[in-house]
Order: structure tokens, then C-alpha cells, then sequence
């Protein structure tokens, strides 16, 4: 009888667990987490419209020919962030380092480069205070905290290589292999602990794909320079221990620039880029869905004033784009505005760029606000 | 030109100053939760199930002696316990102030002086506690020959109290020429109390195992000047045992008590002091599938009212600790650890279900496997030994409905991973 009844329970527990979704916090932090962009502090002042002829920046491996020397790159990237709803606000500080890569040239014509910059960071804590009645009916009425802190990011790992013979055309190919993982705590906390049993369940869910880059530059005079590029995602498997819980194909990512330097000492950029976000889709276990989007930006970088015997670059930029994961079914999309400052240190040898970016995230009809400012600090190095 | 030489250093200080006021990372959105965070967790369900393989009555504590209090009661024909407190060394010889030591030659002002739990007090008359040699070349012990000696030609004195002197420390006076001869003929000093009087008494004396055990004083000399001697309770015997010497020093004596319970019924408490013993069979899938929040063992109470059916009793459940390799519960039920400071506050009058929180052996349940650690808990009374109010319940050889079931609330795992 009592055989009988165990088989019965450990049946019921078998097969009445929900699929349940995940806390988020924030609008650009949905599905699989915010896209830092890929692009240096210096593509960031100029709203992104540097970014495909800058050899920092890591959208198209064309631009790696231009570095001239060779250099390490690091770059630091805090985001203060304030997100308000109709029943309350929060503020938080991501500390990321987005970006970090080595560039050295080979020879007269070609350049290669190793880098690592985040594709999509999942960083998060929540907590969310609820009542639940525990017991058979009428049961006990308790307060329960829902603890939910995921740490990590998808990365980009991309080798490059670029060719050049002259200042007119460039051309460069990338492997890339996006690697990561995300480290999920949940928590269950009740607030008697000789009634109650708090829980804590972790898990470490790592990711793994591949995809190829091309790029292209192109400066039909010195006045002005077009470029295209373009990422061909391949399988984006997902697993947890040695199971795999899911698949997708990394996003395509084609882009378009142009450049115009006939103003001495100014550069206007311009930048078009779309990623096929929805490719994503299928790695969200509670059906989140990702969006295909634009990215559009451009900026003015100019010569600003001699500052202790060095020339320091002043930039502006603007830029729109859709992040790549919705919340309630619609679109989150991001416009930003950056101010920029660049100087070489110790006889050009190094070099530093600062952006702060005002970014603010919204849904077309959502309550929520949010407000960000972005700092960046990139430092290079030439050995 | 002062202005253009300050700019990078400013610049620069405030970049530094910004970048580590972001060094210490914040992601808490708790703030936004009502509108950004869906619910994870899933509904809380509840399932009985008849999880208990053994329940028995087993004996509590580890021998004669042992508890923490010595209870005095004297309730007609329901209870009936003596004290024995144990002196075996005395002291020969004192120093008298400004002089040299010497040979105790007279006693004076001789008591014990107890440690009393004033809350154990019961009746409003008068008592008399009685006190007997009880010294005896008997087997240590043995109950029976320690109430033998309880006659007229072992008795050593007599107090009498009224309710108001019964404070929390209680002096009890004893015949000085008894402790003088005791003393001059090397003896052991073992006295016997008994309380009498016209009504029920009872009282409970603080234990040296309880902290605060009696000690004997007396006056070696009638000089008020010279300080009293002290005298520890001590126990010679039996010779090489001497933990057991050491439980003897004082000890409760029951020469009557309310019949246990019956075989077939759990029972908590009481004298001799007993404790239930309860193995679980869970499921695995219940403690490694999913997520318990609570669990309740749900016993149904018999109403005792042998003796004070509405004083309250403080319910302990303990978590077995003892591995597979001790198959006897009795002894298993010996080897346990404290889950819970929250206690159940019966009376052995009540009836009906009672639910025992059993969340803590559940966490403790889920890091140990079966194998190595039998899911069992022990009931014991927080008083067990100083009372004989004694709980009892329905085992599992009552009719289905009555025997004793684990309710467990419990929620699906969370799916942790992907979005």
C-alpha cells in the first residue's frame, strides 16, 4: 500500500514542475542580455559612425589595416543605469570591460589581430517580495523573497586578418568563435527558518558558436571613405553540465558607412548596420522574443584645442538602435547621445579615449523608463 | 592658459574618481520588481503520504542520574520521587581565623542548600521534606534499595516550609551530630529526601548536571568569624565507573509513577523520562526533484490525564543523527542533533492533530544520502526527566486515519537557464 503511494508522489513530482521565466530587472537586460556594441570608446563618441574604419572597433576586420603600429587595446566600460516604473525606480552600476585586443602588423601590407568583446551581457539581480500561502487550505500566509542574480555574458573571440597596400583599399576576414556563460543563482527565502525551507538552486549555463566577418574599405579620395561588412553567424549552442538545452544561429550582421574628412581636422561619419536579433529567438525557454534591428549613428570628431603640447580630438555623436530582445511583445529600442575626448600620452606611444553616452530605452507603449549614462575608457598601447 | 594645463588633470581625476565609484557593482533591480520581474518560483503544492516506517517508545537519557533537575514530589498514589544527594568526602580537619588546622571536633549550622525552580512548585500547603541515611553497600543502582533504607531507623531530620519560604534557594537543615559523626567516622554522608505533608508537593531541585547542584555548609567551630566549610556532592562509587559516580551524586529516586502508555501508543516524557522514535521513507524525487518548503509531521494526539493534563509540555523534535550501521532505535534515538529551537507547547490533556515542523532535517536531509544517514527524527520533552507529565500519540499501528503522516509543501525546481 505504502509502495503504491510513493510511486504515486514521485509520478506527481515528476510531471507537475512549470516552465517558469526569469527576472530581468530592466528593459535592455531581457532574453539573453544587452549588446554593448562592439565598438571602441572613440567609435562610441561619433554614435557608432566610426566604428567600420576605426582598428579598434571590432565590426569589421578591414579596418585592423589602418592601425599603423602594433597596439593592445583595453577598454572599460561602466553603465550607471536608473530604471523607473509606475511602482518604483532603481539604480544600479554594471562594471564592464567590453573590449580588449591585440593588433600587430605583419609586414608591409597585412595586419592581424586577436580580440574579445561582449556580444551579449546577462548581468542581473533581482528581488522580488511576494505572499504565498503554504499549507493545505486555509494554509499559512507567509512572505517570500524570490532572489534571482545571473553573472555573465556571451563573448565575441574573433581573429583578424587585414590587407592593405595602399591608403585606398582595405579588406579583412575574421573567424570568430562567441564562447561565455551564465551563472544563475535563485533563491527561495522565508522569513521563519523552523518552518520553512529556504532554497538555493545554482546553475551554469555556457555557450558556444562560430561565424565568419569580411570587411571592406574603401577611400576613392582623401576626402572621403565608404565601407561594408558583414558577420555570417553560424550554430549558437547552449548547454548546461554536459546537456544541451538549446540552439540558434548567431544573428548575421551586415553594415554600411561612409566617412567624410574634406573639413580639415573634422570627420563626419555615418553609419547604417542591421543584426538578424531573431535568429535568437529560439534560445529563450518562455518564448522571448528577439527583433530584428537597425543600428544607425553618426558623429563629428574634430581637433579640438592644444592641451600640454598635445592635440586633443573632440567628438559628438548620436545613435538609434533596437535591442535585440522585447519586452510584453514589443520592440525595446535605444537612442544615445555621446560626447567624446581623445589624447595621445607619452609621445604617442599610448593613447586614451573617453565617451560618456547618455542612453535611454524605451517600448512603444510600456510605462518604463530607462536612463543610463555610459562611461567608457579605452587605453592603447603601442609596445 | 592656467585653465588649458588644469583640463586633462581634471579631466583625467574625474574619469579616475567616476571609474571606482563603479568598481563596486550594483545590479540590484530589486526596486522595478513589481513591473520587471515575473514570478519564478512556481505554486506551492501539498501532499500527505504515509512516510513512516518505524515509530516506537524508547527510552531517553543515558542513565540514572542524568538529568538536569532532582524532582521532590509527594502526589498520593499518582507520584512519589525522592532525592538522593551523595557527600562521600567530607572534610577532617578546618582552620580556624588566626590559627593553625585541626580536627573537626563539633558541627554546627549544617544545610544543604539547594537551587530551586520556583515555576516546578506545585501545591499551596505546607511541605515537610524529610531526610534519611541512605547510605548503603547495595547495588549503586538499584531503586529498590535505596526505598528501603526510606524507614524510621534511617531518619536523620525533618523541615517544614510554607509556600512563601520555597524561593529559588532553599536552605535545608540538617542534623549537626549526624554530619559530626559521619565526619569522625570517615563514612560517606548519603542523605535521602522525601517530601510529606497534607497535601500533594512537588518541587524541582537544579541538578549538578543542571549547573547548580546542592552543596552542604556547616560551622567546624561556633566561632562566627571562621569561614563555614563547603562540600561538593560526591560519589565514591561504583568504584571504577566513574561517569557513573559522577550521575550519582544526586539523583531522582521514583518510587511511584503514572503507568506508561501501551505498547502500541507513542509516548513522550513521563517518568522514567522516554522519547518516540520516528524513520521516514521519502522519496527521493520529493527531497532531490523538487523544492520542499515545509514539512510537517501531522500526529494525532491521545489525551493523558493521569497527571496534570493542563500543564503545558514543551514538544522537541531532533533530527537522528546516527548512520545506518545502529539499527537499534533505543540507541539511535540517543544519537541526535537539535533542528529546531521553535518548540511545541502541548498539554497531555489535548487531542487531535499536531503538527511538528520538520524543515531544518529536511535541509540537512538533502545533503545526506539515505544510505548514510536514516531520515529519522527523535520527540523529545524539553523537561524530559524533571516531570512526569507525559504526551501521547497515535502510532502507526492505529487505525489509518490516526497513524502518524508527513505533509509536505513543496514547489516545482525552477528550470534554471536559458530566458
Amino acid at each position: 500500500m505504502m509502495r503504491k503511494t510513493l510511486v504515486v508522489v514521485t509520478a506527481l513530482f515528476a510531471t507537475s514542475f512549470p516552465s517558469v521565466g526569469k527576472a530581468q530587472g530592466a528593459l535592455s537586460l531581457q532574453g539573453l542580455g544587452y549588446p554593448p556594441g562592439q565598438i571602441s570608446a572613440r567609435a562610441e563618441g561619433t554614435g557608432g559612425g566610426v566604428a567600420d574604419f576605426d582598428a579598434l572597433s571590432l565590426t569589421t576586420p578591414a579596418s585592423l589595416a589602418g592601425v599603423g603600429a602594433a597596439a593592445l587595446f583595453l577598454q572599460y566600460s561602466p553603465e550607471f543605469r536608473r530604471v523607473t516604473t509606475s511602482g518604483g525606480s532603481a539604480n544600479t552600476i554594471t562594471a564592464r570591460f567590453p573590449l580588449v585586443e591585440g593588433v600587430l602588423p605583419v609586414g608591409q601590407s597585412w595586419t592581424v589581430a586577436l580580440s574579445s568583446s561582449t556580444f551579449l551581457d546577462r548581468s542581473s539581480e533581482t528581488s522580488l517580495a511576494r505572499t504565498q500561502v503554504v499549507g493545505e487550505p486555509p494554509g499559512d500566509t507567509v512572505t517570500l523573497v524570490e532572489q534571482n542574480k545571473v553573472l555573465g555574458a556571451i563573448n565575441d573571440v574573433r581573429l583578424a586578418l587585414a590587407w592593405s597596400n595602399s591608403p585606398v583599399f582595405r579588406i579583412g576576414v575574421g573567424g570568430h568563435v562567441f564562447a561565455g556563460s551564465n551563472r544563475i543563482t535563485f533563491s527561495n527565502l522565508f522569513p521563519d527558518s523552523a518552518e520553512f525551507i529556504s532554497s538555493t538552486q545554482v546553475n551554469r549555463i555556457s555557450y558556444a558558436g562560430l561565424a565568419a566577418s569580411i570587411g571592406l574599405e574603401w577611400h576613392p579620395s582623401r576626402a572621403i571613405g565608404f565601407a561594408v561588412s558583414g558577420r555570417k553567424g553560424g550554430d549558437l549552442r547552449a548547454q548546461s553540465g554536459d546537456t544541451a538545452i538549446g540552439s540558434a544561429k548567431l544573428p548575421d550582421h551586415y553594415s554600411a558607412s561612409v566617412l567624410f574628412e574634406g573639413i580639415p581636422g573634422t570627420t563626419i561619419s555615418f553609419r547604417a548596420a542591421h543584426d538578424n536579433w531573431s535568429t535568437l529567438s529560439a534560445l529563450s525557454s518562455t518564448g522571448i522574443q528577439a527583433f530584428d534591428g537597425w543600428d544607425i549613428g553618426g558623429g563629428l570628431e574634430a581637433s579640438g584645442p592644444r592641451i600640454l603640447q598635445r592635440i586633443v580630438t573632440v567628438r559628438l555623436g548620436g545613435r538609434a538602435r533596437t535591442l535585440p530582445f522585447g519586452f510584453n511583445g514589443e520592440k525595446v529600442s535605444e537612442k544615445t547621445f555621446a560626447f567624446g575626448l581623445g589624447a595621445p600620452l607619452t609621445r604617442d606611444r599610448a593613447a586614451i579615449d573617453l565617451a560618456i553616452q547618455r542612453a535611454s530605452r524605451t517600448t512603444a507603449s510600456s510605462n518604463v523608463q530607462e536612463r543610463g549614462f555610459i562611461l567608457s575608457i579605452g587605453l592603447r598601447v603601442s609596445p | 592658459m592656467k585653465l588649458s594645463s588644469n583640463l586633462p588633470r581634471l579631466l583625467a581625476t574625474a574619469a579616475l574618481f567616476v571609474s571606482i565609484l563603479s568598481c563596486s557593482e550594483n545590479l540590484d533591480s530589486s526596486g522595478v520588481c513589481s513591473v520587471l520581474c515575473p514570478v519564478v518560483g512556481g505554486e506551492v503544492k501539498n501532499i500527505t503520504i504515509d512516510a513512516v516506517v518505524i515509530d516506537t517508545t524508547v527510552p531517553s537519557l543515558s542513565g540514572l542520574g542524568t538529568e538536569a533537575g532532582l524532582l521532590l514530589a509527594s502526589r498520593g498514589d499518582t507520584l512519589d520521587t525522592r532525592v538522593v544527594v551523595r557527600f562521600d568526602s567530607l572534610p577532617e580537619k578546618f582552620t580556624p581565623t588566626g590559627d593553625t588546622a585541626r580536627a573537626i571536633a563539633s558541627v554546627d549550622s549544617a544545610y544543604i542548600r539547594f537551587t530551586l525552580d520556583t515555576l516546578s512548585i506545585k501545591g499551596a500547603e505546607p511541605v515537610t521534606i524529610e531526610a534519611y541515611d541512605v547510605d548503603t553497600t547495595a547495588n549503586d543502582t538499584s531503586t529498590a534499595a535505596v526505598l528501603a533504607l526510606f524507614r524510621p531507623d534511617r531518619f536523620i531530620s525533618s523541615q517544614t516550609f510554607a509556600r512563601a519560604q520555597l524561593t529559588d534557594t532553599l536552605k535545608y537543615f540538617i542534623s549537626n551530630a549526624v554530619v559530626l559523626a559521619k565526619i569522625q567516622n570517615r563514612t560517606a554522608l548519603r542523605i535521602g529526601l522525601r517530601a510529606t505533608g497534607p497535601a500533594s508537593s512537588q518541587m524541582r531541585f537544579i541538578s549538578v548536571e543542571g549547573g547548580f547542584g546542592p552543596n552542604l555548609f556547616f560551622r567546624a567551630t561556633p566561632d562566627t568569624t571562621t569561614v563555614p566549610q563547603t562540600v561538593a556532592p560526591f560519589s565514591k562509587t561504583p568504584v571504577g565507573a566513574s561517569i557513573l559516580a559522577a550521575n550519582l551524586t544526586d539523583y531522582t529516586v521514583i518510587a511511584k509513577a503514572p503507568p506508561g502508555a501501551p505498547p502500541s501508543v507513542l509516548s513522550v516524557g513521563g517518568l522514567p523520562a522516554r522519547r518516540v522514535y520516528i524513520r521516514f521513507n521519502i522519496p527521493d524525487s520529493i527531497i532531490d526533484s523538487a523544492t520542499v518548503v515545509r514539512a510537517t509531521l501531522l500526529l494525532n494526539q491521545l489525551p493523558n490525564t493521569a497527571i496534570d493534563p493542563t500543564d503545558t509540555v514543551l514538544l522537541l523534535p531532533e533530527v537522528v543523527l546516527a548512520g545506518t550501521a545502529v539499527i537499534d532505535p533505543a540507541k539511535a534515538g540517543q544519537i541526535i542533533g537539535t533542528i529546531s529551537v521553535d518548540t511545541l507547547r502541548l498539554t497531555p490533556g489535548g487531542s487531535g492533530v499536531k503538527n511538528v515542523e520538520l524543515a531544518r532535517a529536511f535541509t540537512l536531509w538533502h545533503t545526506q544520502s539515505p544510505d548514510s544517514l536514516p531520515r529519522a527524527i527523535v520527540l523529545k520533552s524539553l523537561t524530559e526527566g524533571n516531570t512526569a507529565i507525559e504526551l501521547r500519540f497515535s502510532s502507526s499501528e492505529d487505525i489509518a486515519a490516526l497513524r502518524p503522516r508527513l505533509r509536505i509543501s513543496y514547489t516545482a525546481k525552477v528550470p534554471l537557464g536559458l530566458p
